[in-house]
């Protein structure tokens, strides 16, 4: 989000009219944890910002707010805004919650899902996957130029109430929960259970994968998970316990192919990726400092780096558009990231790092070696630190995109600043097991992440299941890996027939948990009202998606949506979805000519 | 935890890095000061067949009197059960499970007049994930709780890591200046003082932390004492943070603790936070686990926004849940038996004090006892008590000084007695021969200064002798 006036440079790129700084409190540059002021000045600055930042295609600044049509002129909207807070923060931070995994789960009925589901038997026509594999089925909207390169972000833009009992920033950590407990409310007093509440709500929202919990079961079952050690019961190394840290070491050496082997002393190990960035955020910025971040990007992070750290993102806006060298949609290009660190320096802020998803959420997309390459040689020019967030390394389950890890790069252009983070939460399917390592060259962070990880240690026992999990080799390459990918292949074919049946474009290349589908088609404005407005009919029939906004999307209407449930689920699931879109009148002229449905 | 020698005035950075902000230098910085002990013990344990000549930590209050009693119930079959929903993604404040268990064992062992509220349960993953958290919620930056000292040394970590929360300490004095008094006892009076200073230093203090049964002293305060502290907080608008960390670890039977949780009415109820945590009442530091029990629900909403990155694994939370609700093992078999063992260790440490002539308060909770050095410090001054401090560690034995507690006068150590009878009787012996070293030392040097006068007063223009100089 910018802020008014602040961005005179990046604002003549776009056709957007200059729209006058409204009478908001003075700008400080101070972190928001640090000030005392009142509710009202957040508030102020905070929702006139968002207004400023709403895409528009027409010359004047329009904003529908929900419930109803109205538009509104700016000190209306502003007016409005200022009120009860009007797009209700619940629904904006929903799915970022959601994301996050702000869910319990939902029950399991069936233990396999490649033979049921449909469309399993030709994985190997998946149309979209040859060549650069990307699907690149994305309707084109003339009059909706880009309006901005980047943004900083500010976390607490919505912010609207004060406890008595809180400190200042107690009070905006307490909206926080607030506003995603009424979204996780809604989902929970309502999840779809096959038996007993077969009209609950089906959740595509949240990245889990729910499709290898019988394989996850049975290993974390075997007796070598059971040991009960002594010494698993005191205090450890703060850093991890040795054995778990030798085996992370080997077990990236391994399937990051890095060219020599990792040590465990570059290791550390937390409770789960989010402490991780909770933790570099602390020690690789001053508060208020920020982390350029490519977006769309799982939104989580903002909170990660937030909540104790005060550190912003700058969003680096990428494009659906194809333009000039890009090569698929939404591609990071070094000029995207030089133009949006340039754009948050003249703002005077302070940019420390970049964060980099590799396979990317929500994308799904896959950054060559080159292009990791390019943007490492962009991070060094600059000093930046580069957190590359593998996650999802092994749930690449389409071989022929060629996934590398930044680890198996022969030189890194800055070995120090370069810091890896992965985790067992996606990749093995276990996102309750709270497991997260950093693998940094870097003893200075290492050990300046260690200081912290008292506050972010994870069990001894554990540990020791962790280590037993990723010691055994023969399970992982010979039944774990081979049937998660097989079953992650069979849901995507399923869903992405589904889509491409229906004429909606989207997204994906073969990698993750989730397609990025383009519904803007679908919007009778460009406007992320009318995204979240649908996103709530989504909702209403009882099934639930994450909306652009929640990834800090530029572009209104674009949604993920998660495919890695079992059968029965993701059919139903995306029935609802189907009589949603069905019912949803459509704008005609922006509607993609049929025949690019295939290619 | 390890050793804690963080003092605001006395810690500089140590730590040069381009790399790292300036708040990474500092965390990085006091985690070396405060853990470089803790760490080296880490690197250099003793081991009674395999390393004799290694580190006897006497220092970390860590409970490892009843470990073989938890490995063996942790391994029962009931323990090994999984499901999908402890696997993925969960409530942020905790399994719903196991709030609900922690409502129902404190409930129970608090001696609660009503039943406990899983909604007012938070779960993170350690007591020093509450504290930070709480000091995150509770203070803005720069902010400050009150605290008497000497304290555990670990919430000068905790507030300063993440939060940034000043600690004003209420320094308590081991002598008795009233009747009926004790040492280093809490008055209404020493915390209004304390208050006032803060005050007119232009400080904010936002809250009061009291731990009961107190580390290090092993005070447990009475329900009236209590009650004048909660009554205190009330009328300055504070809140109260009471830590209960050892609240089953009163072995003394004479003793009855009283939660802050069995109070008929609490005068602030919306300002009394509890934390409570399995790392000493039951042996478990290495599990990661903390509760916060707290009447106000905007307190309980913030501090679940931590969840996230405070969580603790699924398959752990049902063991802990396990654990807990296992009332017939924890009455009949564990509590019986920890208290016991922690009788006999305390005896056994006490025995020997007394025996060395080494004054202790002598209480009858906690896994510690507060030691008076004094003696051996010559002068009696904080640079001697970190001289006597390296002598520990020269013989290979790892103590907590006073200063690491905030405590005002120098001389006092921490001195864990919840260590295994072997690994406590070579701690003793190290520390029965540093003491006689000290004394000798004392003595010696005793011995120089009056040769030095003697001779200064009779020759002054002479320079000292060379066997003097020697030493």
């Amino acid at each position: 989000m910018t802020r008014p006036g602040e961005n005179s440079d990046t604002d003549n790129a776009s056709p957007e009219p200059r729209v006058p700084a409204p009478p908001a409190p003075p700008r400080r540059r101070e972190p928001r944890f640090a000030e005392q002021e009142g509710p009202a000045g957040p508030r102020a600055r905070g929702l006139s910002a968002q207004v400023l930042a709403l895409p528009s295609r027409s010359p004047r600044l329009q904003l529908s707010l929900p419930p109803g049509n109205q538009e509104l002129t700016l000190p209306a909207a502003l007016a409005v805004l200022q009120g009860p807070c009007a797009l209700p923060p619940a629904l904006a931070a929903l799915s970022q919650i959601l994301e996050a995994g702000h869910m319990s789960t939902l029950p399991q009925k069936e233990s396999r899902m490649t033979t049921a589901c449909p469309g399993s038997d030709s994985i190997q026509g998946l149309p979209g996957n040859k060549g650069d594999g990307l699907e690149r089925e994305c309707s084109r909207k003339p009059d909706q130029k880009p309006l901005k390169f980047y943004g900083v972000g500010d976390p607490t833009a919505m912010f609207c109430s004060s406890s008595p009992y809180l400190s200042s920033r107690g009070s905006i950590i307490k909206w926080f929960w607030d506003s995603a407990e009424e979204g996780y409310r809604t989902y929970h007093m309502d999840e779809y259970d096959e038996d007993k509440n077969p009209s609950g709500i089906i959740n595509l929202g949240t990245s889990e994968n729910k499709l290898c919990f019988d394989l996850l079961s049975r290993r974390l079952s075997q007796s070598d998970m059971l040991q009960v050690e002594p010494s698993l019961l005191q205090y450890p190394d703060w850093r991890g316990h040795l054995f778990l840290r030798e085996e992370v070491a080997r077990f990236l050496s391994f399937y990051c192919r890095s060219p020599a082997p990792l040590k465990p002393e570059n290791v550390v190990v937390l409770n789960g990726s989010a402490s991780l960035f909770s933790a570099l955020a602390m020690v690789l910025c001053e508060a208020a400092e920020a982390f350029l971040i490519p977006a769309p990007y799982y939104g989580a992070i903002t909170q990660h780096v937030y909540l104790y750290g005060n550190v912003r993102l700058v969003y680096v806006y990428l494009d659906s558009e194809v333009t000039g060298l890009e090569t698929r949609p939404f591609q990071l290009t070094v000029e995207k990231l030089e133009m949006a660190l340039q754009g948050a320096n003249s703002e005077g802020v302070k940019v420390k790092g970049l964060i980099l998803i590799n396979p990317q959420n929500p994308l799904g997309d896959i950054y060559s070696p080159a292009e990791l390459q390019e943007y490492l040689e962009f991070a060094k020019r600059h000093e930046l630190h580069v957190m590359v967030d593998e996650v999802y390394m092994l749930s690449v389950f389409e071989e022929s995109v060629g996934y590398r890890s930044v680890l198996s790069l022969e030189r890194l252009p800055d070995p120090q600043r370069t810091h890896v983070v992965w985790a067992t939460s996606k990749d093995f399917g276990i996102s309750g097991l709270r497991f997260g390592t950093l693998y940094t060259e870097n003893q200075d962070v290492a050990t300046a992440v260690t200081s912290l990880c008292r506050y972010h240690g994870l069990s001894g026992l554990t540990q020791y299941q962790m280590a037993q999990l990723l010691r055994d080799r023969d399970w992982i390459n010979q039944v774990y890996l081979p049937e998660n990918h097989a079953r992650l292949k069979a849901a995507h074919t399923y869903v992405s027939e589904d889509l491409r049946a229906l004429g909606i474009p989207f997204v994906s290349r073969g990698a993750g948990f989730f397609i990025w589908v383009d519904l803007r088609k679908y919007l009778p404005e460009a406007t992320f009202e009318e995204e979240v407005r649908l996103w709530r009919r989504f909702l209403e029939n009882k099934v639930l998606l994450s909306f652009g906004k929640a990834f800090e999307c530029k572009e209104p209407g674009w949604f993920r949506l998660v495919f890695s449930d079992k059968t029965h689920r993701l059919r139903l699931g995306m029935q609802r979805v189907r009589q949603v879109l069905e019912g949803q009148p459509q704008v005609a002229e922006d509607a993609p000519p049929r025949q690019n449905q295939e290619p | 935890m390890g050793q804690m020698f963080y003092q605001e005035s006395d810690f500089e950075n140590t730590v040069i890095s381009y790399d790292l902000s300036n708040r990474g230098i500092d965390i990085s910085a006091l985690y070396h000061l405060s853990f470089q002990d803790y760490n080296t013990y880490q690197g250099n344990k003793y081991h009674k067949d395999k390393n004799t000549l290694g580190y006897i930590n006497l220092g970390t209050s860590e409970n490892k009197l009843c470990t073989d009693l938890l490995a063996e119930r942790l391994s029962q079959s009931d323990m090994t059960y999984i499901d999908e929903d402890l696997l993925q993604y969960t409530d942020w404040r905790g399994q719903p499970f196991l709030r609900k268990e922690v409502a129902r064992f404190l409930t129970f062992y608090c001696k609660t007049p009503e039943f406990l509220d899983p909604e007012n349960v938070v779960i993170l993953n350690g007591h020093s994930a509450v504290f930070s958290a709480l000091a995150m919620v509770l203070c803005d930056p720069g902010e400050a709780f009150l605290v008497p000292t000497p304290s555990y040394g670990g919430f000068a970590f905790s507030t300063h890591l993440y939060a940034k929360v000043k600690l004003v300490p209420v320094h308590l004095e081991s002598q008795v200046t009233e009747a009926n008094g004790y040492p280093f006892q809490l008055t209404v009076d020493k915390l209004e003082q304390a208050l006032l200073g803060a005050k007119i230093e232009g400080k904010k203090v936002r809250g009061l932390v009291l731990i009961n049964p107190q580390n290090p002293l092993g005070d447990v305060y009475s329900q009236d004492s209590m009650m004048e502290y909660l009554e205190f907080a009330k009328k300055y608008n504070l809140h109260v943070i009471v830590d209960e960390m050892y609240m089953l670890s009163v072995f003394d039977e004479a003793i009855t603790f009283h939660s802050v949780l069995s109070m008929k009415s609490l005068p602030d109820p919306n300002k009394t936070h509890v934390i409570w945590g399995t790392s000493k009442d039951f042996c478990i530091s290495g599990f990661r686990f903390g509760a916060l029990y707290t009447h106000n629900r905007e307190v309980a909403s913030a501090m679940s926004s931590f969840g996230y990155l405070h969580s603790i694994s699924g398959i752990a939370q049902y063991k802990l849940r396990q654990l807990l609700q296992d009332r017939e093992w924890i009455d009949n078999v564990y509590l019986p038996s920890y208290h016991f063992r922690l009788q006999e260790a305390h005896r056994y440490v006490t025995h020997k004090l007394k025996a060395l002539k080494v004054p202790f308060l002598n209480r009858g909770s906690g896994l510690y006892v507060w030691i008076n050095l004094k003696q051996y410090l010559d002068p009696c001054t904080f640079e001697e008590e970190l001289l006597l401090h390296h002598r520990f560690l020269d013989h290979k034995l790892i103590l907590s000084p006073g200063k690491a507690f905030m405590c005002k006068e120098p001389g006092w150590f921490r001195l864990i007695f919840a260590a295994r009878p072997h690994l406590l009787r070579s701690g003793m012996h190290r520390f029965q021969q540093v003491l006689v070293e000290q004394e000798q030392e004392h003595r010696v040097k005793q011995l120089e200064d009056a040769m030095k006068e003697e001779v200064s007063t009779s020759q002054p223009e002479t320079p000292a002798s060379p066997v003097l100089r020697k030493s």
